[in-house]
């Protein structure tokens, strides 16, 4: 009984190991054919070891089909090492089918012997006879008999082991006489099998052990229930604290967070894994549709957990084959468009803050917008007045659509419709997303974003009457808070469903709250809007696949990295649901399933487009910023830009010393200069409680704090400003925020003149873009409605010596670049401009001859990643948040010093 | 040892607790451990017999009114309320029982078909009943309680 214990394990270990070598033969004989002739020895040699080694062991267990098919191919392969053949076309055909079907006959050990392997065997052996005439006639003479061998004992064998098959494991089988027969009768090769594990023993050579993922997977729980268990330990000691225990209690939490990140190491592959079967997808498929393609594959050496990469599988050769069957174009086709006849398919992985974006991207046609409404429009997923008003980007989107997929001749549209519902749902299922971007004539792009893995995932945590709910960050956008005043100019409701006002653009709006209550048949919903009317509203604005909507929530609690758990199956009917969490205190929260919910609220993402026309007149919203406010002391308010701000600090007011007349205190290690307001400006000196904030500001790599006595709100405000009254250096402006009078700060001025730093003194880079004697200074142009930031960009760009020309919109900055007498050497421009956008501009620009060389920085109060991608398609050079000029300045001395090199 | 032996197969341990004015008996195999009730955190959209969620040591468990289940109304919670943790389908599920009874031993010969109706139950739901010299313990068979809402 043992033994056959060992055997099995033997035979497990086998066909894992086989797998394994398998995996990467295809990848190896495709790169064979590729480099033809200069075919690298080595490459071959181990595609030969590989076979060999499986031949061996095969033969060790008796399994004569996988032995003689191995046989086969590892003789073609000798051929190829000793370069008596050529990697062809046919040759790497016959090896590729061979390989795929070592990988069946692998993956089902007890019924490989079953399995017809004659016709494949004979094609090799055919292959291998031709290209070597008295080699081949041995060589394909000793294959024949081992093939004929083991059709022979195929016959004898099935009806005997047969019966057993089924019912019993090939241990059994291996230990039969049956078994035995063949293997000892195919001889000859017994003394390759010795030497195919001496192989076997050089090649796994590694530092790596195997662990089953069963294993691992326990180790991720507990390490799971430890991260449980250190939060709750934390908030103990922090609630009671013991002393001599907190530094243990760092110590064990530090170790517990490596602990964990190191146990989700292990459960991380790269995703070439994946990626590499696509070269032959793309081969196969496009040598099958008589088209030519080229897979170029980047990060393969990125990493993501085993789960994901198992998961995403499926969805990426569909994009893929989409690519190439529906995106590039014929030969004939591609060089009447004048583009080189093979097609260019991308396939991109990359790390982006904590997650993976994955893109596939093709060089063919594009998708044509006006069939793919058409056809939109034909299914009834659109009306008339929506395919006129929506956006491209929108319009493609519609093939995501689940009633667009179904439809039977999409092909005739683009044939990318087909199974794209699918690809998304098994994307976001992963709690991922995906979009899509399209140019006529010039290709598509699909971008998919994943977590790096499933069961820690960073979320938000929000509070809704007595529950807290967690909502993955991957779906949040933006969040952003209405206050009472702007209920009206913000909230709106069309055909009976709340809309959120968001620069220019309707979003649907869900109540959480309500939401939540639909299903509570226990509680009542008439105190809802009553309630609602007297406080301000966070909305988290989240995305799900295609479609964006708002969430209000009663309140935002922390952010967290949580820990998922499975829902029962008695839950399985709450989709607004994808899990629970156990949160630091020991208390549940639920994780909302955004998509589950935008499915439970039947949103039509279409139709905020189409309204939104209707809607008009809101573009003063764009110019909102956000302000952090807080008060020096009572009854003297201040804000400063959120963009600027670095992070907030709370600390003990008596760990703040001054030190030659200037305060500061020590943290982490580091002095953190401290700027006192009322020490620099006319303010009046506050009552340090016995704790304060401390805003930080980042400046050329160093870190300022503000001493900000009593935080008040974070507010958006209209920067119409007065900015005269503020004749003092450090206020940029003066804004009645809710009927107080609240004071701008100006961070750069503020800190230049509170910290005058001897090291910036010195920096080189600090120095203005000084003009040489005979050198012209460097020319700016700027567009900018808001005539607050033209001012103060101005002031600031001028004080640092380029010279600037500015204009009041992005039309009127294009017409005064055709009229200007000296040219500019830099456009900076607004987005949100009326007449011409700042994108617009941007476009004009990069399509003039005239103009195109001219950098173009764009300059925004938001800089979400849409909007970046949004710039970039524009051509814009570089993207800038407005209030930030430390960064703007360093970008502009970029460009400055490129120019001077050109010109030198 | 082949007393125990006979024993156990002609016999089954029960768990039995109160349930408004039923005496419910669960196999005790099934039963993992029983609790005293905790609050629980409510699933919005859950089924009507969900009370909700409990953090069981760092499990998510589901907590389940058993008489709502049974289309009673829904228990009150006292003091004596218990959660009765079972395992079902390869998660755990806490069952609110009003109180909790013992430990008994029924041999498989004395359980007999349910009438068709127990103390205001549907007789349907259950396995069978067993009686003794003072009570009538209702015989549950867990796949049976959740079948009608999970298919």
């Amino acid at each position: 009984m043992t033994a056959s214990f060992e055997d099995a394990d033997l035979l497990r270990e086998f066909a894992v190991e086989s797998t394994e070598h398998l995996a990467g033969i295809e990848h190896q004989i495709l790169a064979m054919e590729n480099a033809g002739e200069d075919a690298d020895g080595t490459i071959v040699n181990d595609v030969f070891r590989a076979v060999h080694s499986i031949k061996g062991a095969a033969g060790f267990f008796g399994l004569q089909a996988i032995k003689s098919l191995s046989h086969s191919l590892e003789n073609v392969l000798n051929l190829l090492r000793e370069k008596q053949v050529e990697p062809s076309g046919p040759l790497t055909d016959s090896m590729l089918r061979a390989a795929d079907k070592l990988r069946d006959l692998v993956g089902d050990i007890e019924g490989s012997n079953d399995v017809c392997v004659k016709d494949l065997v004979a094609e090799l052996d055919e292959l291998a006879a031709a290209a070597e005439r008295p080699q081949a006639t041995g060589g394909d003479k000793a294959s024949d008999v081992i093939a004929v061998e083991t059709a022979k004992s195929d016959v004898p064998n099935q009806p005997t082991s047969k019966p057993t098959a089924s019912a019993s494991s090939m241990t059994e089988k291996s230990d039969s006489p049956e078994a035995v027969g063949p293997q000892s009768s195919a001889a000859p090769a017994g003394n390759n099998s010795s030497t195919a594990r001496d192989g076997a023993v050089k090649s796994s050579k590694e530092s790596n052990i195997r662990v089953s993922v069963e294993l691992l997977d326990q180790l991720m729980n507990l390490a799971g229930e430890l991260v449980l268990s250190r939060n709750q330990f934390l908030q103990q000691i922090n609630a009671s604290p013991v002393e001599g225990l907190e530094s243990v209690a760092a110590r064990i939490s530090q170790v517990t967070s490596e602990m964990q990140d190191a146990i989700m190491q292990t459960r991380m592959q790269p995703i070439g894994s994946v990626f590499n079967r696509f070269t032959r997808v793309v081969r196969d498929l496009s040598q099958q549709l008589g088209k030519k393609c080229a897979l170029h594959i980047e990060g393969h050496e990125v990493e993501v957990d085993k789960t994901i990469i198992e998961a995403i599988a499926d969805p990426l050769t569909h994009l893929i084959r989409n690519s190439v069957d529906h995106g590039v174009e014929s030969p004939d086709e591609r060089e009447r468009n004048g583009k080189p006849e093979t097609g260019q398919v991308h396939l991109r992985a990359a790390h982006l803050s904590g997650q993976v974006a994955i893109e596939v991207k093709d060089d063919g046609a594009g998708i044509n917008v006006e069939r793919l409404k058409q056809k939109a429009l034909d299914k009834g997923l659109i009306t008339p007045e929506i395919a006129n008003n929506i956006s491209d980007r929108d319009a493609y989107r519609l093939i995501f659509h689940p009633g667009f997929s179904t439809a039977e001749t999409v092909s005739d549209v683009s044939g990318r419709g087909v199974g794209m519902d699918v690809v998304r749902s098994n994307i976001e299922r992963l709690g991922g997303v995906v979009d899509i971007e399209s140019q006529p004539g010039k290709g598509t792009s699909l971008q998919i974003t994943l977590p790096l893995t499933l069961a820690i995932i960073p979320s938000l945590i929000v509070r809704n009457g007595n529950s807290r709910f967690a909502i993955p960050q991957v779906n949040i956008l933006e969040l952003v808070r209405v206050r009472p005043d702007d209920f009206k100019k913000r909230l709106g409701v069309i055909k009976g469903n709340e809309v959120l006002r968001l620069r220019g653009k309707l979003l649907p709006l869900i109540r959480l709250d309500k939401l939540l209550r639909q299903g509570n048949a226990h509680t009542t919903e008439s105190d809802a809007p009553a309630r609602e009317c007297d406080s301000r509203l966070n909305i988290l604005v989240v995305e799900s696949g295609q479609q964006q909507f708002g969430i209000a929530v009663e309140s935002l609690q922390d952010s967290e990295e949580i820990v998922v758990k499975p829902l029962s199956s008695l839950l399985k009917k709450c989709t607004c649901l994808s899990g629970a969490t156990i949160l630091g205190d020991g208390e549940i929260a639920l994780i909302l399933d955004i998509s589950g919910i935008a499915a439970m609220s039947e949103l039509n993402p279409l139709q905020e487009e189409a309204s939104h026309e209707n809607e008009g007149g809101t573009s003063h919203l764009d110019e909102l910023q956000t302000v952090l406010l807080f008060a020096n002391a009572p009854e003297d308010r201040f804000a400063v830009p959120m963009p600027r701000i670095a992070r907030i600090e709370r600390v003990d007011t008596n760990r703040i010393e001054s030190i030659g007349g200037r305060k500061l205190i020590q943290y982490r290690g580091n002095t953190l200069p401290l700027i006192a307001l009322e020490e620099c400006i006319q303010a009046d000196p506050p009552n340090l409680p016995s704790t304060v904030f401390v805003i930080v500001f980042a400046f050329s790599g160093r870190e300022i704090g503000l001493i900000a006595p009593t935080l008040e709100d974070i507010h958006d405000v209209d920067l119409a400003l007065d900015t005269s009254t503020a004749a003092e250096s450090g206020v940029a402006g003066i804004l009645p925020i809710n009927g107080h009078t609240t004071r701008l700060l100006d961070i750069q001025e503020l800190a230049n003149a509170a910290i005058p730093l001897p090291s910036r003194q010195h920096e080189d880079d600090w120095e203005p873009a000084r003009s040489e004697s005979e050198e012209l200074p460097f020319r700016i142009l700027f567009a900018e409605d808001s005539s607050f930031f033209r001012k103060q960009v101005s002031t600031v760009l001028v004080g640092a010596g380029y010279e600037i020309v500015a204009f009041p919109d992005g039309l009127k900055a294009w017409e005064g670049l055709h009229e200007l007498e000296r040219p500019v050497d830099l456009v900076l421009t607004d987005v949100e401009m009326p007449h011409m956008t700042g994108l617009e501009l941007c476009r004009n620009i990069k399509q003039s001859e005239r103009f195109a060389h001219l950098p173009v920085i764009t300059l925004t109060s938001r800089a979400g990643d849409a909007d970046i991608e949004a710039g970039m398609a524009s051509g814009v050079d570089d993207y800038q948040v407005k209030m930030d000029q430390e960064r703007l300045l360093t970008s502009i001395r970029k460009f400055a010093s490129a120019r001077d090199q050109v010109a030198v | 040892m082949s007393t125990t032996a006979t024993l156990s197969s002609t016999e089954t341990q029960y768990a039995t607790f109160y349930v408004a004015d039923l005496l419910l008996g669960l196999p005790l195999s099934q039963v993992r451990e029983i609790i005293n009730h905790q609050d629980v955190t409510a699933v919005p959209h859950a089924p009507p017999f969900v009370r909700g969620v409990i953090n069981l040591r760092g499990e998510v468990v589901t907590v389940v009114d058993h008489a709502t289940l049974l289309d009673l109304p829904q228990s009150d919670i006292t003091a004596k309320s218990r959660t009765v943790i079972v395992n079902w389908d390869g998660d755990q599920v806490g069952l609110t029982v009003d109180s909790i009874a013992d430990i008994i031993s029924i041999p498989h010969s004395e359980i007999t078909p349910p009438p068709s109706n127990i103390n205001g139950a549907d007789g349907r739901r259950f396995r069978g009943v067993y009686t003794t010299e003072n009570h009538i313990v209702v015989i549950v068979k867990l796949d049976d309680l959740f079948a009608s809402y999970i298919n």
